[in-house]
């Protein structure tokens, strides 16, 4: 059948592989026809208390195999699903529940004591799925969902174009952007992606992304795309790279997706020369940079693997690639390759004027894995965009990636640097400007200025503060004060509070000096 | 041994705590996002200096670090 949306993926691998292992996690499996199954009463459990079509409903879930039928449910539903970070302050999930006008969570024992303090915080949620526990509203366990007789089950008429998910990430203003796909764009991604990788219902891919990090969607919707296993790493097996490495090797996987980060992790654990993951065929790395380093010793341990890094703004989900097995004896950097199809670029100047060849520019992005916008906030849409207009009536509309890069004679892109204040730290993108106005927002921080420092081979967040005048106030407590407000991966690792700010003649902070002085 | 481990945690590393029940020695610590992977390092360290001993890469797995029994149970066992 030909696919349009994305609940066409789990219906037609149900069709043609009904039995094969759609997803697991730990001990627990779902075949695609009980998938299909469990996602449909999800749905008809979410239309029949009223969610209505375009609704955005939370999934405030762990890594587990629920995370998958909430993606599906959801969907099928009609309504639009809204990864939360777990990890994250309350009053940060609650910007975005109420940004979302979200009434019905979707969670699972496992975190009851995180939603019941996140209830603590006023909000106007209607119904809780997946936990029964003593909380002020309606709630509704995973095993009365599955109870659902589905004989009166009406499938709600669903357009390729209609919005499928939105995930947030950090915005300069100090309010997360919502990032807005539709199923058009996610089924665009996982058509290109897995015809990329070559993958096929044999595979077994190891998801390690939680569900609000774009990289997610390779296991949640290019592998069943194509009737391949997904196994859902536990948040547990994060966090112990060796338990991470056996994992791996038990499970046969073949095809691997993470930051480098994860990748690092393992190599430093020991168990790659211990353990047999001679099934590994793919791994695929995305979210920052990979310094080479630990790059050519992961080579070293996995010789039969093929290696892509992977490119691309959660706004395009993925755009290009550079596949490898090895690499030229000189390399310097890696390259972020070539755009992948369906995909056109440009490299534009500061006057948005193309550079020429080999120069650097601002790389723009035209294609069908775009988002479709900023929810609720047509301004920063608008500013994201380049348009290019011909004969009057035909636009081609890009997305500004905010990244510089150049291009060499063979049409390969090179990243340069970011032309704004986002970084990416650990893989996730933190924008120094959010952490600025969090911190400028204490009663006793009269300037702050954060930046990037190199230590070692890590990078760290430095926040230099100057205080209003005979106000007190220890690192520890700023610390405090940002995990109220920041996502924990965004908060800086080293406080400094400090006298005066070294100043530009123009008046404003002088951050080089302060990473000078830094320095030395 | 298991006073001095749940103190370490809920002193050391969770100073905003966001849970709704106080920390026990059967709490998972991995699962619900208490513990990061950082503080996952950190409480290894801890334990390494506090007991004197050292936690080999293959015994970093998730049944000797699950809760703080199953580290007390590890450690004993040393």
């Amino acid at each position: 059948m030909q696919l349009f949306t994305l609940p066409d993926i789990v219906k037609n691998s149900a069709k043609l592989y009904p039995n094969r292992e759609a997803f697991k996690n730990s001990t627990n499996t779902v075949t695609f026809f009980q998938l299909d199954t469990k996602t449909s009463q999800l749905a008809k459990y979410l239309i029949d208390s009223g969610v209505k079509k375009g609704d955005r409903v939370g999934i405030y879930l762990n890594r587990c195999l629920e995370t998958v039928i909430a993606i599906y449910g959801i969907l099928k539903a009609g309504a639009v699903y809204v990864p939360l970070d777990f990890t994250a302050p309350h009053t940060r999930t609650k910007l975005v529940l109420e940004n979302c006008e979200i009434t019905f969570l979707i969670s699972s024992p496992t975190l009851k004591s995180k939603v019941t303090k996140l209830l603590g915080h006023n909000l106007s949620l209607k119904c809780i799925i997946g936990l029964t526990h003593d909380v002020p509203v309606k709630t509704i366990s995973w095993e009365d969902i599955f109870k659902i007789d589905l004989t009166e089950y009406q499938p709600i008429k669903i357009l390729e174009n209609d919005l499928a998910y939105i995930m947030f990430t950090s915005g300069s203003t100090g309010e997360p952007k919502g990032i807005m796909h539709t199923h058009k764009s996610g089924l665009s991604y996982a058509k290109l992606s897995s015809d990329l990788y070559g993958l096929n219902h044999e595979d077994r891919v190891g998801n390690h992304a939680p569900i609000n990090f774009d990289i997610s969607t390779f296991g949640y919707f290019s592998a069943p795309l194509v009737g391949a296993s997904t196994v859902l790493v536990s948040d547990a097996h994060t966090k112990l790279p060796s338990s991470l490495a056996q994992l791996i090797g038990n499970e046969n996987i073949t095809i691997w997706y993470s930051v480098p980060l994860a990748l690092i992790q393992l190599l430093n654990s020991g168990m790659l020369d211990k353990l047999n993951m001679a099934s590994l065929r793919w791994v695929l790395f995305g979210g920052e940079v990979f310094g080479l380093k630990y790059l050519k010793e992961l080579m070293k341990k996995w010789p039969n693997a093929k290696f892509s890094n992977v490119y691309g703004p959660a706004e395009v989900n993925q755009c290009t690639y550079y596949n490898f097995q090895s690499l030229p004896p000189n390399i310097k950097s890696l390259p972020l390759g070539k755009v992948w199809r369906n995909t056109d670029f440009k490299i534009l100047n500061t006057d948005d004027e193309e550079a020429k060849l080999g120069k650097k520019g601002e790389l723009v992005i035209r294609s069908g894995t775009m988002m479709s916008g900023y929810w609720k906030n047509k301004e920063l849409t608008e500013k994201s965009l380049y348009r290019e207009t011909l004969d009057t009536s035909i636009e081609y509309v890009y997305y500004r990636t905010g990244d510089i890069v150049y291009q060499d004679e063979n049409g390969v892109l090179f990243f340069v640097g970011r032309d704004d204040r986002q970084v990416k730290i650990r893989g996730y993108r933190i924008d120094l400007d959010e952490i600025e106005s969090v911190l400028i927002n204490h009663p006793d921080v009269n300037e702050a200025a954060v930046m990037v420092l190199n230590v070692g081979n890590e990078k760290e967040i430095y926040a230099a503060i100057l205080l209003f005048e005979d106000r007190v106030i220890t690192p520890k407590e700023l610390k405090l004060f940002c995990k109220k407000h920041l996502a924990i991966y965004a908060i800086p690792d080293d406080f400094e509070i400090l006298k005066d700010l070294p100043r530009t003649s123009s008046g404003k902070i002088d951050k080089k000096r302060i990473i000078a002085i830094k320095k030395n | 041994m298991e006073q001095v481990i749940l103190k370490y945690i809920n002193e050391q590393l969770l100073f905003d705590n966001e849970m709704e029940e106080d920390l026990d020695s059967d709490t998972d610590l991995l699962g619900s996002g208490i513990l990061d992977s950082l503080g996952m390092v950190q409480l290894i360290a801890f334990v390494e200096k506090e007991f004197m001993v050292k936690v080999p890469p293959e015994d970093m797995v998730i049944e000797n670090f699950m809760n703080v029994d199953s580290v007390c149970a590890y450690l004993l066992s040393k």
